[in-house]
């Protein structure tokens, strides 16, 4: 009965959300236009997004135009989904934004950090300041990796930053990597006044994206950044859904890829690494995506009236954008719409 | 009364004067602004052609609007770092605003006083700094207190690394667990909430791979001082008494600030009432256009306003500006006047509830009066009771007193009064029917006769919507409206013929005369046809606005929904009787409980909630569905509610003589006084 009274309405309002997702012809299509003009004006003429572009000019929009008015419409039905929690699941809604937030502020730190000019960022950064409610006009301010720290004050990113600043230790790959462990830090430690049921499901869901993120890091780890193996097993997530401590330190302290691979052909995750070695690299991040894709949907299934919908329809709606954002770069750089195709989470 | 005329004041002038014009008007606090390039393209503006004017015509045709956004950051930083600095609280004075000054000198001198007092300030600082980190070189050593050697043994031991640092929890369990591969002695001290204080011990020459590891585990250092000899607890009293020696340096140079203080205080206070206040006139200025060498300002004041703001800016810039009055124009102008309710003490509450509806527009009758006299009657005889109603009417006061304006204090206190008006007809006190009689009815011993008294009354106030909304079209002159739509003439004399029909049948059980049938068929036919009727008769040179089918389909349901809506809107008033009953019934239901209680303590508790219920659930649901008849049964008929409120450019402001606080609060009291004094009476006459 909890359940219906939790989940009902929400539930009937993220279907009809859902029936605005973009749909397999709709995909292929834009995978055949030639500028970020005729996929905008594909959007436009034959989407649910016409509603949103009616009153944009569209004959000169920029791909980063486009990005930002995508994802301003994803908070904003984010915006929407959480009038219809109370309390705690409130709180948890908003925490969905972390990961967007967090993604948003490495793109600022990298450019920070490059010295770039602000206007000059080829990404939107919509997500800024959603989760830690610090206004963006101040991190846009900060001139180095420091100052942008110090402007995270008063939000929960703080504590895990505030240890890279002591003397000249503050570099890009601790920053962004005291962003990642605090991301799962801030989700594992969250105290939720959530049913029991949905907390399983969350911590199966969570232990599964750490299990997957923690391969992905311990394999980059190990193949591109030559790291020591004290130092992969420091820097990988403390929680997980099949994978126990001691096979990820043994991973970590595997002595060559071989036998990581070997390590993992045995676990659920063994798809990760099936194919050649080329394209290992670059396309395990979308293998990992549609992994993630279907087994939200298989979840969603398993579990009707919880909170895995909704989040279901979050990663959904990022996918879609993902997608969208695909295409427009496959445009940019001439790749052929079979190549491009192999880049999309939610075709094949 | 009602809606307070406007008039249209045009303020031109040289453009260094605006910003000491427009704090003057910002002082005066009358004048509604409005876009003054719409202002001057509206048909009806008009300068005569004379000497005064002619600098005023030629720039004109050239006018743009004020773009120029000034930055006030550097400012507020001023002022606020220098009110933060010697503590003052923020507030609005008039007297640091009505002298004539330049703000830009004025701000340049505020900020040589800033410069001047931040030297100290920075010492304090420093000092501050110094203090903070020997406090936390103390919280350090006291990890390290339990052990009893020379701290100086560990921080220049030769080669051998020692730290002592702080990781969260979860990493230190990482650590922890692989522990066999970590090149170093490491040892827990403390756990303090999420962290875990740890020292480690390693030889140099592995020291950097230690780094490494602990970098990785996110670690934060915590530092020791080098140039201190002894054991911890030794070097924490060295420095406990070096914090104190500085602290006192602290106090003295806090002292020297405090002269700053007593020098400057004015100053700093005025800098802050002066900064707001160019803030808001720098809002102002997006309405205002600028020529060549002049600036166009527009807006509506209040008629009763005008002669006021007119000699305090004449007497102020003299010839300098030339100020425009002109009145509003009924027809031509594309400018809507905005709204300003004025109306007496006993309604003006009640505009809070026309507002939730709509504004009125200016030209509109305001339906104020009307609202407050037919909601207090609704409520009072909803919830008619002498005893509750004085609870709500002190609860009002009450309200009133503390929260002043925008409250519903003043709505709760006044239909307070009519419920215990009521109770006195009904003989009612707390819901008890036993303690006074009734002045006139018992709702409970004539149910029919109180059920039909609702909707005659509800007829009656329909009427009233009938008429209002025939006045408010004649002052429009729109004839579709007040003659022929189902609110206007026609729509009241069918309701009246239909009355009377239903009268006569029931009353004098005889058949209706044919003519009436006729009459009212032909009325409906009038509705039917009201536009092209209408805009033959004013001569309009399109029938209809629309295509002829829609209008015709749309208002052949309109004739159902015509009669459906009578009916409904009648009988809906079936609910002031109902509610009357209802709040007796409530009050039954609890006292038989109260009776069925053993003890005579009980019986009490019971009739004190059952009270607290009637008062809370009955008192709500009542003023719910009184605003439900006012909104949907009678706002419909004749009150559209699309006027613009009235916003002057004005500021929370505190006077220097303290003399228009005090007046408002005299007033008020005074009326409450007066509230009390007219409950008394009445109250002494019935009661006894």
């Amino acid at each position: 009965m909890d359940k219906v009274i939790t989940y009902a309405a929400v539930n009937a309002k993220i279907r009809a959300l859902e029936k605005d997702f973009l749909k397999r012809d709709d995909y292929l299509n834009m995978i055949q236009k030639k500028s970020v003009v005729d996929v905008a004006r594909y959007l436009k003429d034959n989407t649910s997004y016409g509603k949103l572009l009616r009153e944009i000019n569209i004959d000169n929009i920029s791909r980063r135009d486009l990005e930002d008015i995508l994802k301003n419409n994803m908070i904003k039905n984010m915006d929407k989904l959480v009038y219809y929690f109370r309390d705690d699941y409130k709180e948890f809604i908003r925490s969905l934004y972390i990961k967007y937030e967090i993604e948003d502020l490495k793109i600022l730190s990298r450019s920070i950090f490059n010295g770039k000019e602000l206007e000059t960022i080829e990404k939107p950064l919509s997500f800024l300041g959603k989760y830690s409610r610090i206004s963006p006009k101040s991190l846009f301010k900060s001139r180095t990796i420091r100052d942008l720290i110090y402007s995270l004050e008063g939000s929960e990113f703080f504590e895990f930053l505030i240890p890279l600043v002591d003397g000249r230790r503050e570099n890009l790959f601790r920053f962004e990597m005291a962003l990642d462990m605090g991301y799962f830090s801030i989700i594992q430690s969250r105290k939720l006044k959530i049913s029991r049921e949905d907390r399983k499901i969350l911590k199966k869901w969570e232990g599964l994206l750490a299990d997957l993120y923690n391969i992905q890091w311990v394999y980059r780890g190990k193949k591109f950044y030559s790291l020591s193996p004290e130092e992969l097993l420091n820097y990988t997530i403390n929680f997980g859904d099949k994978l126990t401590f001691r096979e990820r330190k043994a991973m970590c302290y595997a002595k060559n890829l071989e036998e990581l691979y070997k390590m993992i052909a045995n676990t659920i995750y063994g798809f990760l690494f099936k194919k050649e070695e080329m394209y290992r690299d670059i396309y395990m991040e979308r293998r990992i995506n549609r992994f993630i894709y279907y087994k939200l949907k298989a979840l969603d299934r398993q579990f009707s009236l919880s909170i895995i919908q909704t989040i279901d329809f979050v990663w959904s709606f990022e996918f879609e954008i993902r997608d969208i954002i695909s295409i427009l770069e496959a445009i940019r750089y001439d790749t052929p719409s079979e190549e491009a195709r192999k880049f999309l989470v939610k075709i094949a | 009364m009602s809606v307070e005329k406007m008039k249209i004041v045009g303020v031109i002038g040289k453009k260094n004067l605006l910003s000491r014009v427009l704090r003057l008007v910002v002082l005066d606090g009358s004048l509604h602004t409005i876009n003054a390039l719409v202002r001057v393209n509206s048909s009806d503006f008009f300068l005569p052609p004379n000497e005064k004017n002619i600098v005023v015509l030629e720039e004109l045709p050239f006018l743009k609007p004020c773009s120029s956004k000034k930055d006030f950051t550097k400012d507020e930083e001023v002022v606020k770092s220098l009110l933060s600095l010697f503590d003052i609280r923020p507030q609005i004075r008039e007297e640091y605003l009505d002298q004539d000054y330049n703000y830009d000198d004025f701000m340049k001198q505020l900020s040589e006083i800033y410069d001047r007092v931040r030297l100290t300030a920075d010492e304090i600082e420093e000092k501050m700094n110094s203090i903070n980190k020997k406090r936390e070189y103390i919280n350090n050593l006291k990890y390290l207190s339990r052990f009893d050697f020379d701290i100086e043994q560990l921080t220049c031991i030769k080669h051998l690394a020692f730290r002592l640092i702080k990781i969260s929890r979860e990493n230190y369990d990482k650590l922890k667990k692989n522990y066999e591969n970590i090149p170093a002695v490491v040892l827990k001290l403390a756990v303090e909430s999420k962290y875990v204080i740890v020292v480690s011990i390693t030889p140099v020459i592995l020291e950097e791979i230690l780094e490494k590891i602990f970098r990785s585990l996110n670690y934060t250092l915590l530092p020791l001082p080098v140039e201190f000899r002894g054991t911890a607890a030794k070097v924490i009293e060295e420095l406990d008494s070096a914090i104190d020696k500085e602290e006192k340096v602290i106090e003295s140079l806090k002292k020297s600030l405090e002269d700053y203080k007593v020098k400057y205080i004015i100053e700093l206070k005025k800098g802050y009432s002066r900064l707001e206040i160019e803030k808001k006139i720098e809002e102002l200025k997006s309405d205002m256009a600028n020529g060549d060498k002049l600036f166009f300002m527009f807006g509506f004041v209040p008629v009763s306003n005008v002669t006021r703001l007119k000699s305090e800016l004449e007497a102020q810039f003299g010839g300098d500006v030339i100020v425009l009055v002109d009145d509003v124009d009924k027809g031509g102008s594309n400018l809507h006047p905005p709204t300003k309710l004025s109306n007496m003490k006993l309604f003006k509450p009640f505009e809070i509830l026309v507002k939730m509806y709509g504004t009125p527009a200016y030209y509109e009758k305001d339906p104020t009066i009307f609202f407050g006299l037919t909601y207090m009657l609704l409520f009072g005889a909803m919830f008619g009771d002498v005893g509750q109603g004085f609870i709500l009417l002190f609860t009002g006061l009450i309200l009133e007193l503390v929260l002043k304006k925008g409250s519903l204090g003043g709505v709760l206190s006044r239909i307070g009064l009519s419920s215990t008006v009521f109770g006195f007809i009904y003989g009612s006190v707390f819901g008890s029917e036993k303690i006074i009689p009734p002045l006139i009815i018992r709702p409970m011993a004539n149910i029919n006769y109180i059920l039909i008294t609702g909707v005659v009354f509800g007829i009656a106030l329909i009427l009233g919507a009938y008429i209002y909304n025939i006045i408010n079209s004649g002052i429009e002159k729109n004839v579709e409206r007040g003659l022929f739509s189902r609110n206007g003439a026609a729509g009241l004399i069918f309701y009246l013929i239909l009355l009377y029909t239903i009268f006569h049948v029931v009353v004098t059980h005889s058949s209706i005369s044919p003519a009436f049938i006729y009459i009212m068929i032909g009325l409906l036919l009038l509705m039917v046809f009201k536009q092209p009727l209408a805009n033959k008769l004013i001569h309009a040179d399109k029938l209809y606005q629309k295509s002829p089918a829609n209008y015709y389909i749309e208002e052949g349901f309109g004739v159902i929904e015509t009669l459906l809506s009578i009916i409904s809107n009648t009988l809906s008033f079936i609910r002031v009787g109902a509610f009357a009953l209802n709040h007796v019934g409530l009050y039954i239901a609890f006292a038989t409980m109260a009776r069925m209680m053993t003890t005579s303590w009980g019986s009490l508790a019971i009739l004190v909630l059952g009270n607290i219920i009637i008062i809370a659930l009955e008192g709500l649901i009542v003023f719910i569905q009184a605003l439900r008849l006012e909104y949907y049964e009678l706002f419909t008929k004749y009150f559209r509610g699309d006027g613009i409120e009235y916003v002057p450019a004005k500021m929370e402001i505190i006077s220097s003589t303290g003399k228009r606080i005090s007046l408002f609060h005299k007033k008020s009291i005074f009326c409450n006084i007066g509230n009390i004094y007219l409950y008394n009476i009445i109250n002494l006459k019935w009661g006894s």
